[in-house]
């Protein structure tokens, strides 16, 4: 049997975790289309994204669409490995 | 969103994040399909009828390709602009279908060198980009398309210039329109 891995407190969190498997499947997505996937609000997605964007699990950017600031988020090459090392260990806490 | 997250929780909520993205991401797919399978069926047909009713600029009505070109291009930026996200099916599958309508101009600017037996060039062209998009799309009813074309390309080969209009108009209805007609349909049941 192996052992419990100890699972990552900046992924297991609901909202975070929302994010990161939403950015997961996509190359890129708008600050607009993660608070209305995850049903958050915007104060508290920024939070989130912010301390997922200071660990390098994403890259934000703040640009403009039109007269409108845009901010688009997206997944590293180093949160791409974080996920499958949460949900590898996950698995093993489920089995 | 302070408490402590199960592990069934932290399940769902990731094939639940996950089922979102790709109904986002899926979109309807069938514009392009719609818009040039009825330009191209439309204009093969047009040529092939005013052929034979002896008209002598039969190809006067591929004026329709220009305006269709266009909308294509700004339809395309449109939709860009418009999504929330990207996804890499996306682009490929514009990368693609930018290879594939290079491939159709080159075809169409040699067309004296090859007899203007164009036509099943670019039905093959077609065929392959359509074989491509079923494929990463995973919808058999596009590749069966594709083998549409195909045949249709071989036939076409067979006959006449002037009666390879007719071929290439019937193959774009059931090859080009038929899947694209399937995709519009089987949107909402796909995502």
């Amino acid at each position: 049997m192996s052992e419990f891995k100890p699972l990552d407190p900046l992924l297991h969190s609901q909202l975070r975790l929302a994010v990161m498997s939403l950015l997961i499947s996509v190359e890129s997505a708008e600050f607009t289309f993660l608070k209305e996937k995850t049903e958050s609000t915007a104060g508290n997605l920024s939070v989130q994204l912010d301390k997922l964007e200071k660990a390098g699990y994403i890259e934000i950017e703040k640009s403009f669409k039109g007269k409108r600031p845009l901010t688009t988020a997206k997944i590293t090459k180093h949160g791409v490995n974080a996920f499958e090392t949460y949900v590898n260990a996950l698995k093993n806490y489920i089995s | 969103m302070k408490k402590e997250l199960s592990s069934s929780e932290s399940l769902a909520i990731i094939t639940d994040m996950i089922a979102k993205a790709k109904q986002e991401a899926a979109g309807d797919g069938s514009f392009y399909f719609l818009l040039w399978g009825w330009v191209i069926s439309i204009c093969s047909f047009g040529h092939y009828a005013l052929e034979k009713a002896g008209f002598e600029h039969p190809y006067y009505v591929w004026v329709l390709v220009l305006p269709s070109v266009f909308i294509s291009f700004f339809w395309g930026i449109k939709k860009k602009s418009k999504a929330k996200i990207k996804t890499h099916l996306d682009q490929v599958l514009n990368q693609l279908w930018i290879g594939v309508f290079m491939g159709i101009v080159v075809v169409l600017g040699f067309m004296p060198v090859l007899g203007f037996n164009h036509n099943p060039v670019i039905l093959l062209l077609a065929a392959v980009g359509m074989f491509a998009t079923g494929s990463l799309i995973r919808v058999s009813m596009v590749k069966l398309g594709a083998v549409v074309l195909a045949i249709a390309a071989v036939v076409a080969f067979l006959v006449p210039v002037s009666d390879q209009y007719l071929v290439a108009g019937i193959a774009m209805i059931l090859g080009y329109l038929v899947p694209g007609y399937y995709l519009k349909n089987t949107y909402r049941e796909r995502v």
